[in-house]
């Protein structure tokens, strides 16, 4: 069985948008091979760039955070990204499991 | 998303229904599926992929498709009988896991709001609180007072309904003497042999927070077995 082990982070999103923040939606939309978190996993972003949930294991959050920030500066809608194995340099951003993963970016307006 | 879609998502949560958020990934528009409701002209060609994912429960992109799904199912019903001191470690570590949970116990000072702020607590004996909610085979019973006048009929009510998870705390002898009272009111082997008891996985704490991980550990491992 299923069951809904849901992060209350739309919640948190109404909540920053209520307190008048810039809110961007990260959803986890594909994953291919290994990768640390499901379809539907998510985090928030705001024009700061604080942010709450997560998308991979503390992998490419960085990198969502700043896609993030362009959207809201750009006011784009929506933007689909796609994060794939690092190699070994150190402080690429990449996911050091070995799977990939896809991940959509949406304002919230 | 639009803000309007976010607030109706929060609330079909909390009034515990059943839907699914389907997104248009070119356009970043976005529409509440249910059960009963028409979808909207654009996504009516998708409808039978739709329905698939809703069915299975999945999240994904439906395939050759811009078109990404989100099902929101409901908590999973779970019943404390005995509003004992671990059954408060137990609401706290359940809160983040999402179930949705009633607290049973007929005693009065121990089933108080004081005790158990914002939870469902049901004061009456569990045949009568059981008649207050809808339980079937995805609901979980955790009894916990030890004491078969309370135990025995909450076990009796989640063996019929065929529960999914059904766990009883107390010491090994306390368990044989309970299956023995089981069996004597009519219940096979097999049903009997369905109670986790003594309750919990073995981390070998003996605190009632350990007790309460050892009890909340073994309910998500057969939540994932079903």
């Amino acid at each position: 069985m299923k069951n809904s082990f849901d992060e209350k982070i739309l919640e948190e999103a109404n909540d920053w948008v209520t307190a008048n923040q810039k809110v961007v939606l990260a959803t986890v939309i594909q994953t291919w091979g290994s990768s640390p978190r499901q379809v539907g996993s998510r985090m928030i972003v705001n024009e700061k760039g604080d942010f709450s949930g997560s998308v991979s294991g503390g992998c490419v959050e960085s990198a969502v955070v700043r896609e993030c920030i362009g959207l809201i500066k750009d006011n784009k809608p929506c933007k689909k990204i796609e994060f794939k194995v690092s190699n070994e340099s150190a402080w690429e951003v990449g996911l050091a499991c070995g799977g990939e993963i896809a991940v959509y970016l949406e304002q919230v307006n | 998303m639009k803000l309007q879609t976010l607030k109706s998502i929060i609330e079909k949560k909390k009034n515990k229904s059943e839907f699914a958020i389907i997104t248009n990934l070119k356009t970043g528009e976005s529409e509440i599926f249910e059960k009963s409701k028409p979808l909207s002209k654009e996504m009516e060609v998708y409808s039978n992929q739709i329905n698939e994912f809703f069915r299975s429960k999945k999240n994904g992109v439906i395939e050759n498709s811009e078109i990404f799904v989100e099902t929101y199912i409901l908590p999973i019903k779970v019943i404390i009988v005995g509003a004992v001191h671990i059954a408060q470690y137990l609401v706290d570590f359940a809160k983040s896991l999402n179930f949705e949970i009633s607290i049973i116990d007929p005693r009065g000072y121990f089933a108080s709001e004081q005790r158990f702020p914002d939870m469902k607590i049901i004061n009456k004996w569990p045949n009568e609180a059981f008649q207050e909610i809808d339980t079937n085979e995805n609901s979980a019973l955790i009894a916990l007072t030890h004491d078969p006048k309370i135990d025995d009929p909450a076990l009796q009510h989640a063996l019929k309904k065929k529960f999914y998870y059904i766990g009883a705390l107390g010491s090994k002898k306390t368990h044989e003497n309970r299956c023995q009272r089981l069996k004597e009111a009519g219940f096979s082997d097999d049903q009997i042999n369905s109670i986790h008891g003594p309750i919990g996985i073995k981390l070998g704490g003996r605190s009632a927070p350990e007790i309460a991980l050892s009890i909340i550990a073994q309910l998500v491992s057969e939540t994932y077995k079903k």
